[in-house]
């Protein structure tokens, strides 16, 4: 067995060299100018519940919502709706960028055998470009305003019928939720190397690259199978509030604990995005609208 | 005279216990009469055997202590959980009212703080139970301090944290021959390693408890550690790693065996299923073999285990569904008895299933 004195020099040295390398992996990230910086509200960055451990936990974390833009609907059903931070199918993960981000999707996926392969295929970690506020919201924007027009005009020519009132209703209430509330954070892209998506994505104040994690996923359309890429994760979803900036949102949250849910918290976060893509917080105020 | 361990010395002192009772049955029957010096000086001899012993080890003197020091290990186990979740809570009630600053002064100074103590209180106390209870408490300091750092700077999550989680239990585990922290090192280097392995076929880290494969690899190298290492002054510490090794291979070999959709292979769920299936039932049978042939109880024990759950898995897939309920617990029933009969078979047709396990 180890003397006590080579063990107490062991174990000092293993616990500080282990935070010395934790603490120089942070200081470098924040060193320099940030690879970019997105200023993002309260419908980006969502404040913590306090349900189960939650309650307990005196630090504030925000979740960030990101969404992707998923195929254009097809008849007469409204847009999909992209829950934030979930699991989404975008358009452009198309074949020919599974293939760039290292996926093998040689084998046809209407066989057993490409049935079985694409099923074994687990999430890879790549990298992806967020877009805040650009075509992709846009885009969705204007699908929501296309579905509450369309409801809006068979309620009209069906006048009284109850069915109609209420699915015009709930389009507006869809419309009114995507211009006011829903993120307007949305996976764009993905890709292996940050320079070359740099230069796709120049404006460091609109896109940001961040780790996640995509995976390939077979699908039943028209009873073939359909290999469909999903934006799985990303690697960071929540960024810890600083002392500094806990006034801001310590009345957000004391509203929140005692079940005041609909009282619209507003704040404006800047969020950078550092030399190792982790993000951190750099202002943080409370906005009235 | 030098003592190794804790262990060695609680055996010694076993082996006085039972040495007495038989001298005192001997005299009874006439068998052997030492003189009054003799008998005083064997006396006086174990007297300072124990003292010594008692004093460096917290060891178990008598029968009556080593009744209770069962319940003084169990209260010692759950104590050290109980203490590092607390330890846990208490950081996450306050944390947030802390600049960055105190935070990471905070987490650093409770790892080396409560290390500090663990080696202070090893000193001082020998291997005991407050010793076990300050590891477990230093190991969740440190643990804390890794995972809290990477919230505090949102930093990238990574299965190289587990590296020098792994190396402090495993200090503290031969510093203080601590089993627990063996065992919480072990997780560690298990948990490391799959991942490792993972990230070979691209996968995300993270995910690596999804392809059961993905633990052989460690499993092997913890069966094989003991081979290379030796570990005669860490008693049980060999045995410890051949459980871990034979967990680590048996129960992800039980999920393939049942979901084969889940593995590698680029076969049919069906052939990948009865592949793994065959290999339970011979990989059992074979850790049923070595450990019998090298003296290993804990292998034969484990290899049974899962022989038994293998075995019983099966019945269920064949007959729960077609045999009358009755039926189906008679076979099973009568198949414990069988293996009953093939173990008792083994242990008098030359094997020896006690011993001291020896790497």
């Amino acid at each position: 067995m180890m003397t006590w004195s080579r063990t107490l020099v062991a174990g000092v040295a293993l616990i500080l060299v282990t935070n010395a390398v934790a603490l120089v992996g942070a200081a470098y990230n924040r060193a320099g100018d940030p690879e970019s910086v997105l200023k993002l509200t309260q419908r980006e960055l969502s404040l913590p519940y306090s349900w189960g451990f939650e309650g307990e936990n005196s630090g504030i974390t925000l979740r960030l919502c990101w969404r992707v833009l998923g195929a254009e609907p097809q008849g007469a059903l409204g847009p999909e709706r992209s829950y934030p931070g979930v699991r989404g199918a975008p358009d452009w993960l198309d074949k020919a960028k599974l293939v760039a981000l290292g996926f093998d999707v040689s084998t046809p996926p209407d066989t057993l055998a490409g049935r079985r392969h694409y099923d074994k295929l687990l999430p890879k970690e790549v990298l992806l470009v967020l877009d805040l506020d650009g075509p992709a919201y846009h885009r969705m924007l204007e699908r929501a305003k296309q579905y509450s027009e369309r409801e809006e005009a068979l309620h009209l020519a069906n006048p009284g019928d109850k069915e109609f009132e209420r699915r015009a209703k709930w389009a507006k209430e869809e419309l009114d939720r995507e211009e006011r509330e829903s993120s307007r954070l949305f996976v764009i892209d993905a890709g292996l190397d940050v320079g070359a998506l740099r230069a796709k994505y120049p404006d460091r104040t609109r896109y940001a690259i961040v780790r996640g994690q995509i995976r390939l996923q077979l699908a039943e359309k028209e009873k073939h199978p359909v290999l469909s890429g999903y934006v799985n994760d990303l690697s960071i979803d929540h960024i810890t509030v600083p002392l500094g900036f806990r006034q801001v949102f310590e009345p957000m949250l004391h509203n929140a604990r005692r079940g005041q849910y609909d009282t619209v918290s507003r704040y404006e976060v800047s969020v950078a995005f550092g030399k190792r893509l982790e993000p951190w917080i750099t202002t943080a105020s409370a906005t009235s609208e | 005279m030098s003592v190794p361990s804790r262990t060695e010395a609680q055996q010694r002192a076993d082996d006085i216990r039972v040495f007495q009772r038989e001298l005192e049955r001997l005299e009874r029957e006439g068998v052997l009469v030492p003189t009054e010096a003799q008998r005083r000086a064997v006396a006086d001899h174990h007297h300072g055997l124990l003292a010594q012993y008692a004093e460096a080890f917290d060891i178990d003197r008598d029968v009556r202590a080593k009744q209770l020091s069962l319940g003084m290990r169990i209260a010692s186990f759950l104590g050290a959980l109980a203490l590092a979740a607390s330890v846990f809570f208490l950081f996450y009630q306050f944390w947030g009212w802390f600049p960055t600053t105190a935070q990471v002064a905070i987490l650093l100074l409770a790892a080396l703080g409560t290390f500090g103590v663990t080696v202070w209180i090893h000193g001082r106390a020998g291997t005991g139970y407050l010793t076990q209870l300050a590891a477990m408490v230093a190991f969740a300091c440190f643990v804390l301090n890794v995972v809290m750092l990477g919230q505090i700077f949102n930093i990238t999550p990574s299965d190289k944290a587990l590296i020098p989680w792994a190396a402090l239990a495993l200090l503290l585990a031969y510093t203080c021959d601590l089993r627990l922290l063996l065992a919480a090192g072990i997780l560690c280097f298990i948990a490391f390693v799959s991942a490792r392995t993972g990230t070979w076929s691209g996968m995300y880290w993270l995910y690596f408890g999804e392809r059961p494969e993905n633990f052989f690899p460690a499993a092997v190298a913890l069966f094989f550690i003991p081979q290379v290492i030796r570990h005669e002054r860490f008693a049980g510490f060999a045995a410890v790693y051949r459980v871990f090794g034979l967990l680590t291979l048996f129960l992800p070999v039980l999920v393939l065996a049942n979901w084969g959709q889940v593995s590698y292979l680029d076969l049919d769920h069906d052939v990948v299923e009865g592949f793994y299936q065959v290999f339970g039932f011979v990989g059992s049978a074979a850790a049923i073999w070595l450990g019998a042939r090298r003296h290993w109880p804990e292998v034969v024990n484990t290899g049974v285990t899962f022989f038994v759950i293998f075995l019983y898995t099966k019945f269920f897939d064949w007959w729960w569904e077609i045999m009358p309920k009755y039926l189906f617990f008679l076979v099973v029933g009568l198949t414990a008895v069988l293996i009953l009969v093939v173990l008792r078979r083994l242990r008098t047709t030359g094997f020896t299933l006690q011993g001291g396990g020896t790497p």
